[in-house]
Parts: structure tokens; sequence; C-alpha cells
């Protein structure tokens, strides 16, 4: 029974939510499409507690025993538990002037900083890694030179106007590209429904904690 | 010294590219912005819109993405003030709200006509991920709970009244930089509606994205900084997209000088060891 009722839950579950999406207008799927949406939403904000707690205990523990970094993870829970209780017991609400600052003026550039800092990974990277070692490196290497000027004005700078660089672009991200992604986003669909009809019918168990045996 | 073409330390690049962008931005030169056909597509479907539609703006990005979307943003509003739009902007990311306001700043002093309320509304962020988009198929204010990001009571803002639910918008425009982004809204939304959809995405997205813009599912695509100056171009009125090409120019004929040595060094320094 321990198994069992979770996999019962799991499968009608699972079967009310895909029929309520192909069978609109039948007003029992509609409202109980409506009210696992409703509980979708409670259990999002309880993972996102259960999240503190595994972060919490995983950090704690390397604190506790000063394992290598240890004052990376305690400024971690620092700045976790800060905006938790700071934001419930004082600012109480996200409209108050001291969680805007902190929002606003910590987090918000915090988040474009990580994000900016990309272009300096991705120039030393793009310097190390582009070496025609073989014709395929070549060949990368040709396509990188030519998206890297055809999208951006300098392209076109070079050739004196002439728009060849944007139109090859163009052609790379139209073509290739898109038939290559195409191909990746049917396997991974593919791929999400194959794992999906293994947990609803139970051959996948790793949620339940077990090692799906 | 082919060793060292081939082994240049990283810090110099960096410094390097800390310097060129500096330079570029502080004395930008002012290449020219061609429009591309993928940005004409959206500018003309979205002036091709009768005047006073009400378009969806979903704000579906936070601050790593201000750079490449915020100008798109802003020439968006700018095009649709001036044919009378009324826009409602919300988002599944934490930072809808605030983004939507940056986006919104010019309109006090561009449109003082425009009123908050009235010929826009910023719902804000909204929690639950994807699973707001059928909630506000089905009732935008119960969706919203009720306010909007400036705490205000969305059945008192004149605009709600002729927007209960997402259906009511005649066009839906994203500012994407992940997931939830367009896949949510193609499937929840556009696609069992069949609203128009044009997106904004950063230039990293695109690729990924291509694919539902040849499908038809996404109408058109402003690709980055590069489609958010064209779109300024189009506009006719100048913004940091344009100002910020020069920066990004600059920044990858660096990325393409060192890869050029990079392959001199190591072709130089193979022989040397062969």
């Amino acid at each position: 029974m321990k198994k069992e009722v979770p996999l019962a839950i799991c499968f009608i579950v699972a079967l009310i939510y895909i029929v309520s999406n192909y069978f609109t207008g039948v007003e029992f799927l509609a409202t109980m499409k409506d009210l696992l949406d409703k509980w979708y939403l409670s259990v999002d904000a309880i993972v996102v507690a259960i999240g503190m707690v595994n972060l919490a205990q995983i950090h704690g523990r390397r604190v506790a025993n000063k394992r290598e970094g240890w004052l990376f993870s305690l400024w971690l829970m620092l700045c976790m538990f800060g905006m938790f209780f700071v934001s419930i017991f004082w600012f109480k609400g996200t409209t108050h002037v001291g969680w805007n600052f902190m929002y606003n003026m910590i987090i918000s550039p915090m988040n474009a900083t990580v994000y900016s800092t990309l272009v300096f990974y991705i120039g030393s990277a793009a310097y190390r890694s582009f070496r025609i070692r073989s014709m395929e490196a070549g060949i990368l290497l040709v396509v990188a030179f030519v998206m890297m000027l055809g999208r951006v004005p300098l392209g076109a700078l070079l050739l004196g106007g002439n728009q060849a660089f944007a139109s090859m672009a163009d052609w790379l991200l139209n073509v290739p590209n898109s038939a290559g992604m195409r191909g990746i986003q049917i396997g991974a669909a593919l791929g999400g429904i194959a794992t999906a009809l293994r947990i609803m019918l139970g051959i996948e168990r790793g949620y339940l904690g077990g090692t799906g045996e | 010294m082919w060793e060292k073409i081939a082994n240049v330390d990283r810090r110099v690049i960096y410094a390097l590219m800390i310097l060129v962008i500096a330079l570029a931005l502080l004395n930008p030169i002012g290449m020219a912005i061609v429009p591309s056909q993928a940005t004409i597509d959206a500018y003309n479907y979205i002036e091709a819109m009768p005047n006073g539609s009400i378009v969806w703006l979903g704000m579906e990005f936070s601050s790593g993405g201000v750079t490449e979307l915020i100008p798109a943003a802003q020439a968006i509003i700018r095009q649709g003030f001036k044919k009378d739009f009324k826009f409602v902007c919300a988002g599944m990311w934490q930072q809808a709200g605030d983004m939507a306001e940056m986006a919104f700043s010019i309109v006090e002093k561009e449109f003082p006509d425009k009123q908050y309320g009235v010929d826009w509304v910023n719902i804000g962020y909204k929690p639950g991920g994807e699973v707001l988009l059928p909630a506000l198929i089905n009732d935008v204010n119960e969706a919203a709970k009720g306010i909007d990001h400036r705490q205000n009571q969305l059945s008192s803002l004149p605009l709600m009244s002729q927007f209960k639910t997402i259906k009511d918008a005649d066009l839906i425009i994203i500012f994407c930089t992940g997931t939830p982004g367009e896949q949510q809204y193609i499937k929840h939304v556009t696609g069992p509606l069949n609203i128009p959809l044009i997106e904004s995405a950063i230039s990293v997205s695109v690729p990924g994205i291509m694919p539902f813009v040849q499908s038809g599912q996404i109408k058109a695509l402003i690709a980055g900084m590069k489609g958010a100056a064209e779109y300024e171009a189009l506009v006719g009125v100048p913004g940091p997209a344009m100002a910020g090409m020069d920066a990004q120019s600059f920044s990858h004929g660096l990325i393409l000088l060192f890869m050029i040595l990079g392959n001199i060094g190591y072709y130089a320094t193979r022989n040397k060891k062969g």
C-alpha cells in the first residue's frame, strides 16, 4: 500500500490533466484542471521551503565541519535566511521601501552583473577553443566568424556597406540551425512524453524515494 | 613569441574587453543600422494592427535581460502609443513588474497625455509559472488576486473593464530571456486561442526560437540587441540599443582578432614542435 496508493494517485491525476488538455468544454474536467492548477501553486510554494531546508542541511554541515569553502556556505545561509526573516518580520511585504531596496539595489544588479560577465568568459573561451585542429573545428570557426560579423554592423562596415555577412548569418540561422534545433526539440519532446508515461505507469519510481525497482 | 600568442593570459583578454567596450560606449562612432527582414516583419505586423488595439506585454525576463529587451519594449511602446494602443503588462518572472515600470518610464516625458490605468496597466509579477497563463484565460482579476504592481485594485482601473481575460488581447508581445517564455505562451494561450504572438528575445535564445518563427507560431521575432537597435531605427527614435551596437561590434571584433591570433600561434608552435 505504501507504494500502490501514491502510484494510483499519480496515474489518476496525470490522466485527468492530460485528458482535460485534449477535451475542452467538459465541465468536470475543466473544474478538475483548475483545481489541480491551484494545487500546483501550493506544491510550488512548499517545494521552495523544502529547497531552503535542503540547502540549510548541506551548507550547515559544511560550516559545522569547516570544510573547504565553508565561508561561502555561511554567506549563502546568511543571505538566504536574512532575506527570508527580514521580509516576513520586518518589511512585511514587497511594497516596503526596505524590501524594494534589497531587491532592486542588491539582487537585481547582481543578477545583471552575473549575466554581463558572460562576455568575458565567452571571449576567453572562444580564443582557446576555436583552434583549427580538424576539418570540423575549421567549419565551426568559419560559422562562428560569419555569425559574429553578421549579427553586428561591423560586418557591413568591413565590406563597405555590403550586407553579405548579415545575409549569410540569416541563412545559417534559418536553415542549418533551425533544422538542427527542430530535431533537438522534437527529440526532447518525445523523451519528455516517454518519461512522463514511465512515471504515470509506475515504471519509473524514483520520486517515491526508492531506486525505481 | 608564438607561445605567448597561443597562450594569452585570460586576464589580458578581460582587460582589453573592458577597454574596448568602455571606449565604444563613451565615444560611439554610430555605425549604420540596416533593419533585417525579421525586424521589418515585426514592425509591419504591429503597424498593421488597428488603432486602439489592446496589446498584452509579457515581461518574461529579469535585470540580466535589460540591455537587450528594454530598448525593444520602449520602441514598441512608442510605436503603439502613436497608434493609441492600450497596453496590459504582466509576467511570470519575479522582476516583471519592475521591468514594465522601467520600459514605461519614457511615457511621462514623451506621451504626457497617456495615463496609467487608462492607457496602460502594469499587473506585475504573479506567481505560479506557466500555471498563471491558463488562469489568465479564465479571469485576469482572479489570477492577479485583484491588484496591480502599484497595489491598485484592478477593478478601479478603467482599462481593466475592457480587459477581463487574456482573450481580450488583440496581440501578445513577449520579452523573454528563457523559461517560462514563448513555449508556455504558445502552449496555453496563443496556440489554443489563435492570438498573434510577437517576441523580443535575447541573442543567445534566438537559435532555439527560430523553429517557432518558421512554423508561424511566432509571427515575428526581434532578435537581441541588434533587433532592438533595428526597431529603434524603424520607429525613428535612436535609443540605448543603437548606442550599444558599437560596443557589441567592437567586442565581437576583439574576440575575432583573438581567434585569428590564437590559430596563428597554434600553427606556429605546432610546426615548431613537429
